[in-house]
């Protein structure tokens, strides 16, 4: 019987963590290839002032990516630790 | 007490070497050069008492906590090479520095999201524990050590060869001397103070960084008023480039070299062996996710400080006769921008301070270099390849130190090989080899249930043989250093080519793979899977 409720919780913890980095992955993979992107085929357009200023876009982006970075592997731990941490913690009882 | 004997023995002549140098020293540098080593030494031969078992050696016992680590494993991320040279880079074309940085780390979401917990629940002191958790050993180490020990070797050559220049002009003392302190240092931080020293060497070394880099921005803004709109628009007034140094200039110039740079440096993060390491250092998947994000915040706010340096430099150093040769360009190279940038924003003081730190900042990296280095060779070659896992610890621990001194010497030697040599390009082509070998067969063993050995051992071999052949032949030393006309590979970057042919190799000779033991492999995922993800099975690592 023990057997069946941790395999069960376990199933659950691996759909979970499905759920957390799916979308976390996806969002690290196209801001940055997108960053490149813009690199490499439209220079300019990262070139661009933002008007008023002479900070250009690509500065302004760049800061935010970096910023967008820490918050992805900040939003994965804070999911994780609330969401994971507690099955990993019932299966390691039952085991 | 030997120990504490040969310590002193490697601090008294490092001292004289730096106080009897030329006359253009500076009192502040020298002075906190000998604090450093004197203090960094000390704590060595704290650690040597505590670092008498391999585990003691090789993860500092498991004991490190995640703020702690975090900071550790921004040190290594925060070398001279990155401080000085992205400074460099933004000073020298502005925006594009960025990308440096950016790439730099990006790779830091993919090592926590995939790999960091994986890696602590396998491993036990090296990735290559994780490969061959349920892999046949020998042939998997071999491979996993030859990954790691080029990596850790070309990032060490262009270590040392930054670090004797930068030694000959900060403290005026020969290059050889430079690089031979550089090196006698380091091999007595790992030998006789293992993870435990080399970790808190980088931690101090870290906070120190990160205190000295804030100091600069901050004087540099405070001249703005910290109106940043105006501190740009000066910067871009005094740049000969113009405007053109907000805007992507000449490092990316076709869709395929962007990518094969982007992959490089997202992947190769994720391979690199002296960083992989640090994640054994602490006691389980907790603390690791927890100093990813310290990480990837210090090394964040790190380059963001490093931009503005960059930019600082351009605004207060580019026009001030005093950094400039007769010619007009900094005395030095570029990537002396930061340093004469702290001297202009801080005088003598801040200029000493920022050179002992990065001093400092090489002995720590390559420190933590050597001992990646010393245990692929000691842990993976010869404890589990040669002696077939059967090797008692002390023997093993006696090889780590003969690795660990070996590893040193040939890192003077090359370094002083490679002096006049252009090196840059090593640091790229260690990420190139980390993403297209170390990175795959980490991330396929804990992630994919149909990996066999011969998968993971052709393709990432050949994939490791390719992107070393790719760089030879393609134009960074193809034309640039051996004077050929015309490259045979055309992309400087080489990572989507070698990548892709190690990711298809790898899937093609597993699935193809229907030897018997490959059907015991694929057995044996489940359950390294479930320990992956909970953890349960590990040693507690502090029972030592």
């Amino acid at each position: 019987m023990q057997t069946d409720s941790y395999t069960e919780t376990y199933k659950r913890l691996i759909r979970t963590r499905t759920k957390i980095l799916f979308p976390l992955i996806l969002i690290t993979v196209i801001s940055y290839f997108s960053f490149i992107w813009v690199i490499a085929f439209n220079p300019k357009f990262f070139g661009t002032l933002i008007v008023g200023t002479k900070i250009s876009i690509g500065i302004l982006l760049g800061f935010f990516l970096i910023l967008l970075i820490f918050l992805i592997t900040f939003t994965y731990v804070y999911l994780v630790n609330k969401k994971i941490e507690p099955l990993i913690k019932q299966i390691q009882k039952n085991v | 007490m030997y120990k504490l004997f040969f310590l002193l023995g490697v601090l008294f002549p490092s001292i004289l070497m730096a106080s009897t140098s030329e006359p253009k020293q500076n009192y502040m540098a020298i002075i906190m050069f000998i604090l450093f080593v004197g203090v960094t030494l000390f704590i060595t031969y704290w650690a040597s008492k505590r670092t008498q078992t391999a585990s003691g050696f090789y993860t500092a016992g498991g004991n490190i906590t995640g703020l702690q680590n975090g900071l550790a494993i921004s040190g290594d991320f925060m070398s001279a090479a990155s401080f000085l040279g992205i400074s460099g880079l933004v000073y020298l074309s502005g925006f594009d520095g960025l990308i440096y940085s950016i790439g730099f780390l990006i790779g830091w979401p993919i090592i926590l999201l995939l790999i960091a917990e994986p890696l602590r629940n396998l491993g036990k002191y090296s990735f290559a524990d994780v490969v061959s958790f349920r892999l046949e050993q020998k042939p998997i180490r071999i491979l996993a050590a030859c990954g790691s020990l080029s990596t850790v070797i070309l990032y060490l050559i262009a270590q040392m060869v930054g670090a004797g220049k930068l030694i000959e002009i900060l403290f005026g003392l020969p290059y050889y001397s430079a690089v031979t302190i550089v090196g006698t240092l380091m091999i007595s931080y790992v030998t006789f103070g293992g993870m435990l020293a080399t970790t808190w060497v980088q931690i101090i070394k870290a906070v120190l960084l990160l205190f000295g880099a804030t100091i600069i921005a901050f004087l540099v803004l405070y001249q703005f008023q910290f109106n940043i709109d105006q501190f740009f628009s000066e910067a871009v007034n005094t740049h000969d480039k113009g405007e053109s140094i907000m805007a992507p200039g000449g490092l990316i110039s076709d869709p395929i070299s962007a990518i094969s740079l982007g992959l490089a440096l997202m992947f190769g993060t994720a391979g690199l062996p002296h960083i992989l390491m640090r994640f054994f250092t602490v006691s389980d998947a907790v603390e690791a996710r927890k100093s990813v994000v310290y990480a990837t915040g210090f090394i964040g706010y790190f380059y963001i400080l490093t931009f503005i340096i960059g930019f600082g430099a351009i605004v207060l150093v580019s026009n001030n006769p005093e950094y400039l040769n007769n010619s007009g360009t900094l005395i030095g190279n570029n990537n002396m921008a930061a340093i004469h940038l702290s001297h202009a924003v801080g005088g003598d003081i801040l200029l000493g301070f920022i050179s002992a730190v990065a001093f400092a900042t090489i002995l720590a990296v390559v420190s933590g270099l050597t001992l990646a280095g010393a245990s692929a060779i000691s842990h993976d070659l010869y404890a589990n390849v040669f002696l077939k896992g059967l090797s008692d610890e002390k023997k093993e621990m006696k090889i780590s130190k003969i690795a660990t001194i070996s590893l040193g010497i040939l890192a003077i030697f090359l370094g002083i090989i490679f002096e006049k040599q252009n090196v840059a390009f090593m640091v790229g082509l260690a990420f190139a080899i980390a993403a297209t070998t170390n990175f795959p067969i980490l991330l396929l063993s804990i992630y994919w249930k149909n990996l066999t050995t011969k998968g993971a051992v052709i393709g990432g071999s050949t994939g490791l043989i390719l992107v070393i052949l790719l760089v030879i032949l393609g134009p960074v030393v193809w034309v640039d250093i051996f004077n050929n006309d015309e490259a045979i590979f055309y992309y400087k970057y080489p990572a989507l080519f070698s990548m892709t042919v190690t990711f298809f190799g790898i899937w093609f000779f597993s699935i193809m793979d229907k030897s018997k033991s490959s059907i015991a492999e694929k057995k044996l995922f489940k359950g390294q899977y479930f320990r992956s993800q909970t953890g349960i099975g590990i040693e507690k690592s502090s029972n030592h």
